[in-house]
């Protein structure tokens, strides 16, 4: 009995083994089949905001042509796609710190022969030169630009006749006049270590500091850093972080409690003047209350109003790897996606400034404010982004903010950099 | 046939040495080929990959392209910085403070609900609850209790220590830590120790009651001997696994205020993350080593469990 059913279960499954392989191979042939006068390449881009608009600029993309399919991949983690050797044909992501990992390793192929390489504008070159490039290439081809500066509403300042700000010492006034007004001057939102270093933080060391100039110095002194020498952090830093800690005092009482989420929903309600967050807010503050009247105006760090600049980070970046084996393809989806009429439309939709040097002026009546600091240059990358992540410098803001020594903080990171120097 | 003649023991034959430890076992290779599969898996999703994170130790690469080999300074660099030897600290600290309580409450919880007191068994699953609950989950629902619920509280009965977050503090907020870990490693420990609890013959106590040993004379000359075993096992489980603290931590507090709750697990996984592979791979094998020790007193202290 056990013996023949056995025999019999194992020739059914046999059987089925058999006809479940001539199916696969059939599936196989027609997958080929019906692929077989495309090329497939892999599109990556992973701003969660934005998917759905790229997903159907794709089915545009293959709708209009015959040749390419491109697929839409939204995955994070591009180490490991990187190191298996498997990389996206074409990135569209955040350029960071990450990113220049890979620019730097050669991991990038070239994109100067493009033409779209020369019509960025003059100060995106300033940015990009940031971070350190492959000798001789241009590995990243920007495509969106965010601005953040000081969101304030509209409604408050016009109702307690309220002017902007164009020195520091106005704005610590401005701050006081609220306060004896019982109205909370800024909402904060310490919980999230990365609200206290790109809004407070960034504005107060951008607006005070050449950050450009003074990490392309300690880039050129590399291992020889020496902790609170004149080129230090304890030197260039200690003022302006000084002056943070006396304007993070204006923040509501619970700030510490309270995170990225709870602070566009209290400005969205008018619980306070101004909000240190970027345009990646505008959005969710709507979401709460379309009728928000929004403005935005870099925050004075000095007693000059020609010092004003705005913060600027390259959101988004094109860039196709050295190990993609559809280098044409990829350039053509890129082209496709740098024409003026699917760019322009994009920064418009995002919230984002041009890149280019022919890019329209930004129309979101809650951004024209900056674009004319924009339009002059009058702009600074965060040191957020200038510090490699591995240094955990939004942890340290987040100190600072709630209470820690500015000056062991200093020290700390001045130690922290100069082991990474030394690491290479 | 042949695995009974090669197990049983041949009685008279060696009656002058029986301390003499039995000679070797002839393989089985019907059992290697049980073994087999989880043995190739383990190796391929585990071995090899810690091998090869031992070797990227040794260099400076990033995860990808090009690297050199830079002998032991990564480890050098690793001996020498706050950031690092701050996350030991913390994570040990941690650890030894988390342990007690777990084991504390766990012990009384169990003697509770083996004693003869109604609902026994539905009060046990009711306490092994916070067990199945995933910890990043259990560590947002308290991070809501602690930023807002407490401090609602406090300002509405007016307890000043109360109104301000005790996640934002940077001084005590590893007690929030220890109470959402202990919270949820209490059932497992608790289970344990009612197996242990329940292994004690009854006539134990019954002999001791007629002696005229009380409640309390009782624990400490019963249970609390008999328990010996289970407390040490218990506890060097616990700390093994809260040495690798992470999913709670990144829910609460997220390292923070400032980096006064980054666990070892966390500056490794933050900093192979953020581009610093190598480093944090040696970072990694410290770490590794350190768990291997403990593993190995654990193993210690069972197999002498085994042999009592």
């Amino acid at each position: 009995m056990n013996i023949g059913s056995t025999t019999l279960s194992r020739a059914l499954s046999r059987r089925t083994f058999i006809s479940s392989l001539a199916a696969a191979g059939t599936l196989m042939l027609a997958g080929c089949g019906a692929t077989s006068t495309r090329t497939s390449i892999r599109f990556n881009q992973s701003k969660p905001e934005v998917v759905p608009y790229f997903r159907d600029l794709l089915s545009e993309f293959n709708g209009a042509q015959s040749s390419i399919s491109a697929v839409h991949e939204v995955t994070a983690g591009l180490s490991a796609a990187f190191a298996r050797n498997d990389p996206p044909d074409l990135g569209c992501l955040n350029y960071n710190y990450e990113m220049a990992r890979f620019q730097e390793r050669g991991a990038l192929s070239d994109l100067s022969d493009l033409p779209q390489v020369q019509m960025n504008a003059p100060f995106v070159n300033e940015l990009l030169a940031l971070y350190p490039d492959y000798p001789g290439r241009t590995s990243v081809l920007p495509y969106s630009m965010m601005g953040a500066a000081v969101l304030y509403n509209k409604d408050i300042f016009a109702k307690h006749n309220l002017a902007i700000p164009q020195r520091y010492s106005e704005f610590v006034a401005l701050c006081e006049e609220l306060v004896d007004l019982k109205v909370t001057p800024i909402y904060s939102t310490f919980k999230d270590a990365w609200t206290a270093s790109q809004g407070l933080a960034d504005y107060t060391l951008g607006g005070a500091v050449d950050i450009n100039k003074f990490f392309a110095a300690l880039r050129s002194v590399g291992a020889d850093f020496t902790p609170g020498s004149e080129l230090s952090f304890s030197q260039a830093f200690t003022d302006p972080l000084l002056r943070m800690q006396e304007l993070a005092k204006f923040s509501n009482k619970d700030a510490a409690n309270r995170g990225y989420g709870d602070g566009n929903l209290a400005f969205a309600n008018g619980q306070a003047a101004m909000y240190l967050q970027g345009p990646w807010a505008l959005p969710e503050i709507s979401k709460t209350n379309p009728s928000a009247n929004i403005g935005t105006f870099p925050l004075p760090m000095t007693e000059d109003p020609d010092d004003l600049k705005v913060r600027v980070n390259i959101d988004l970046a094109l860039w196709i790897p050295e190990q993609s084996e559809h280098q044409d393809e990829a350039r053509e989806l890129l082209e496709f996606l740098c024409r003026p009429e699917v760019q322009n439309p994009y920064n418009e939709m995002a919230l984002g400034f041009g890149v280019r040097s022919d890019s329209p002026p930004a129309k979101d009546k809650r951004l024209v404010q900056l674009q004319p600091y924009i339009d002059r240059g009058k702009v600074f990358q965060g040191v957020s982004t200038a510090i490699p992540r591995t240094i955990p410098f939004e942890n340290y803001m987040q100190g600072l903010v709630t209470g820690s020594s500015v000056e062991q903080t200093l020290a700390t990171l001045d130690a922290d950099w100069a082991r990474l120097a030394q690491r290479g | 046939m042949a695995l009974t003649t090669s197990i049983k023991p041949t009685p008279e034959a060696q009656p002058a040495a029986p301390a003499r430890p039995p000679r070797r076992r002839r393989i089985e290779w019907t059992y290697l080929a049980f073994l087999l599969p989880a043995l190739i898996c383990f190796t391929i999703a585990i071995t090899v990959p810690a091998l090869m994170g031992m070797f990227f130790s040794f260099t400076d690469s990033v995860g990808f392209g090009d690297y050199q080999i830079i002998g032991l300074t990564n480890y050098l660099a690793l001996f020498t910085d706050p950031a690092i030897i701050g996350a030991y600290g913390f994570t040990l600290g941690f650890a030894f403070i988390t342990v007690i309580i777990t084991n504390l409450i766990a012990f009384l919880l169990a003697i509770g609900l083996t004693a003869q007191i109604r609902a026994r068994v539905a009060l046990r699953a009711i306490f092994v609850m916070p067990m199945v609950i995933s910890g990043i989950v259990i560590a947002y629902v308290f991070n809501f209790v602690f930023s807002n619920t407490l401090p609602a509280f406090g300002e509405t009965i007016g307890l000043d220590f109360l109104k301000s977050s005790i996640l934002a503090n940077p001084d005590y907020a590893w007690i929030s830590i220890v109470i959402v870990t202990a919270w949820q490693a209490i059932p497992s420990a608790m289970l344990i120790y009612i197996a242990g609890l329940m292994a004690i013959p009854y006539d134990l106590y019954e002999a001791s009651s007629l002696d005229g040993a009380s409640a309390f004379g009782q624990l400490k000359a019963v249970t609390l001997p008999l328990m010996v075993g289970y407390i040490g096992i218990n506890m060097i489980i616990g700390f093994k696994n809260f040495l690798g603290a992470y999913d709670i931590i990144v829910g609460l507090t997220n390292g923070g205020p400032g980096v006064a709750t980054r666990s070892i697990a966390m500056t490794i996984f933050t900093g192979f993350e953020r581009g610093d592979y190598a480093y944090q791979m040696a970072n990694a094998t410290v770490f590794f080593l350190i768990s291997l020790m403990i593993a190995l007193l654990q193993l210690r202290l069972t197999s002498k469990g085994v042999a009592k």
